[in-house]
């Protein structure tokens, strides 16, 4: 580990290796820091010990690409920092970080590749804190990194494709699907039809998960939500009903669920954390999936000089476009230090920008069929609880509306809502679309993110080590 | 071995971890919040102002919601480590599996 370095990767998801792929082909010094303890981010996950024993049939390649890279950037000689956070980017580029073993490390790069990919998003009914009720990436992660299934019998709810690749994993691993719903509807999706021809491969993806679950029968229930989640202790019961056009709840349509398990999710939206707290500029875009960090298409530069964002912070689209992202911006950085011929990399540049602009189009898509309706944030239950941390409920937030605090900040220091242990990136974005279907105010009215470090709870005690050690000295 | 394990899956190690001092089964590459999962152990903790029980929620270490005590280390996302050999796991508030 040194002190300095020519590159720093932070976040190694497919972004962020495609980076490394280009950038480890030279002679620099880098240094990757990831906060998982192993490199593939969300997407690339599988049980560490698992043995491929025959060949699986892969539609699309863009995942086969990404373990491969994962496998090689590992066995690299660069610096990994693995299960390392990252609290703050301060001035000429210097980072603070706490690794594994709750130190606190600082260092400093020439240029900063920021690729801290995405999170889910959710729509908060009652009793979504009971335990048993997870985002439909967990149900996945549990699965796919360790073998083990949310429950025997899981009910699937929320929007967008993922519901359905999740349900289609829970049958192949032999647990049960108790049925899918999906908030939105055929009609709703058939709204979004002219944007398919941008990603055929994931349309038959989509149809072959769908064939799976027919085939079992399970039951896809179109413009159905969840009313409330119930338990003691744990998930005992799943309360859902049909919507009518708008996404509110029509009267007498209930059904109950018994389940242990319910694996929600309604889109994702971008970790910004890191590049607001740095001071990069943002912009707002629905189509994008939310608050995303403005770019220069040609080159991944940031509004901040040698800062760097690639993959989902600059907008929601999916492994493909974050591993267009990556090589674009290693290719700009080795451009800017001078060690690639400059008329050949234009050329690599000028077709990345294309297949760039391909992907957001399909990213446009995806964020469609996540789409969540402004009724249905507006009609929430005042005794739900919002802010999970904090305990907050929407009663709370609508008297505060009431009272006239019109923007998420000035809800947040009002109510404390987003400023528990995960400094509101569950509530944020909730309460941001809250706001938004109450008001119908302009994004930037509502209020842009405000971040500072530490960007993640770090213990008082690593900062008191750092300091004793200094003393030492 | 409990019946959320997914049955065809080619397992690290087999090793010994104690959760709450009762030794429990899990595998090497299996992470902490799917060991308790699997052991039955759905309820990780008490929220503070309601007393309100949590589990796993994101899954990704995002939420915070799956803080138990590994290896007598308080508050740590148990989705974020992976097990180890006799790791001490406690879960702080309460109710077995």
């Amino acid at each position: 580990m040194k002190s300095k370095y020519h590159i720093i990767i932070i976040g190694c998801g497919f972004a962020g290796l495609a980076a490394a792929d280009i950038l480890t082909r030279y002679d620099l010094d880098i240094l990757i820091i990831d906060e998982n303890p192993r490199l593939g981010g969300q997407l690339l996950r599988k049980i560490s010990t698992l043995k491929q024993t025959k060949k699986k049939f892969e539609l699309d390649p863009i995942k086969k690409i990404g373990f491969e890279l994962a496998r090689s950037i590992a066995g690299q000689n660069i610096d990994i920092l693995y299960t390392t956070q990252v609290l703050g980017l301060f001035p000429d580029h210097r980072i603070l970080m706490v690794d594994h073993s709750e130190k606190i490390v600082e260092c400093q790069g020439d240029f900063i590749i920021c690729a801290t990919g995405a999170r889910e998003k959710y729509l908060p009914f009652k009793g979504w804190t009971i335990p048993g009720v997870m985002s439909t990436g967990a149900a996945q992660i549990l699965m796919k990194s360790s073998g083990i299934l949310p429950a025997k019998t899981t009910l699937v709810g929320g929007t967008g494709p993922l519901q359905l690749a999740l349900a289609a994993s829970i049958l192949q691993n032999r647990g049960r699907v108790s049925a899918v719903l999906d908030q939105q509807n055929f009609k709703d999706k058939f709204d979004i039809f002219n944007l398919w021809r941008h990603n055929v491969p994931r349309i038959i993806e989509g149809a072959i998960y769908l064939s799976r679950l027919f085939l079992q029968g399970t039951p896809i229930k179109q413009r159905t939500g969840i009313v409330e989640a119930i338990g003691r202790n744990q998930l005992e019961e799943v309360v859902t009903a049909q919507l009518d056009n708008q996404g509110g709840v029509i009267q007498g349509t209930e059904r109950i669920y018994n389940t242990q398990a319910l694996a929600i999710g309604y889109g994702f939206t971008p970790n910004i954390e890191l590049p607001v707290q740095a001071g990069c500029d943002i912009k707002f875009d629905k189509k994008k999936g939310g608050w995303i960090v403005c770019v220069n298409g040609d080159t991944m530069e940031t509004s901040l000089s040698a800062f760097f964002a690639v993959g989902e912070i600059t907008g929601i689209a999916g492994a493909k476009k974050s591993y267009i992202e990556g090589r674009i911006a290693a290719w700009s950085i080795l451009n800017q230090m001078g060690l690639v011929n400059g008329s050949k990399n234009k050329a690599n540049l000028r077709l990345l920008y294309f297949q760039r602009q391909h992907q957001i189009e399909y990213g446009a898509f995806l964020n469609a069929m996540c789409n969540v309706s402004d009724s249905a944030y507006q009609s929430i239950d005042g005794d739900t609880i919002i802010c999970r941390c904090e305990e907050i409920t929407m009663g709370d937030i609508r008297k505060t509306i009431t009272d006239g605090f019109l923007t998420v900040n000035s809800i947040k220091k009002t109510t404390r809502c987003g400023m528990g242990l995960c400094q509101g990136r569950i509530c944020g974005p909730v309460l941001f679309d809250i706001l938004s279907a109450i008001t119908h105010e302009h994004p930037g009215q509502i209020g842009e993110p405000s971040v500072r470090s530490p960007i993640k709870t770090v213990p008082l005690g690593a900062f008191l080590r750092a300091n004793n050690k200094n003393e030492m000295k | 071995m409990s019946d959320l394990r997914i049955p065809f899956i080619k397992r690290g190690k087999k090793i010994n971890v104690y959760i709450n001092d009762r030794k429990t089964l899990a595998y090497e590459g299996e992470t902490v919040h799917a060991v308790l999962l699997a052991s039955g152990y759905r309820v990780l903790r008490k929220t503070e102002k309601m007393n309100q029980l949590r589990g796993i929620f994101c899954g990704m270490g995002i939420c915070y919601e799956c803080l138990v005590s590994i290896n007598d280390k308080p508050y740590q996302r148990a989705c974020m480590r992976q097990v180890e050999r006799n790791m001490k796991i406690d879960i702080h508030d309460i109710l077995g599996p």
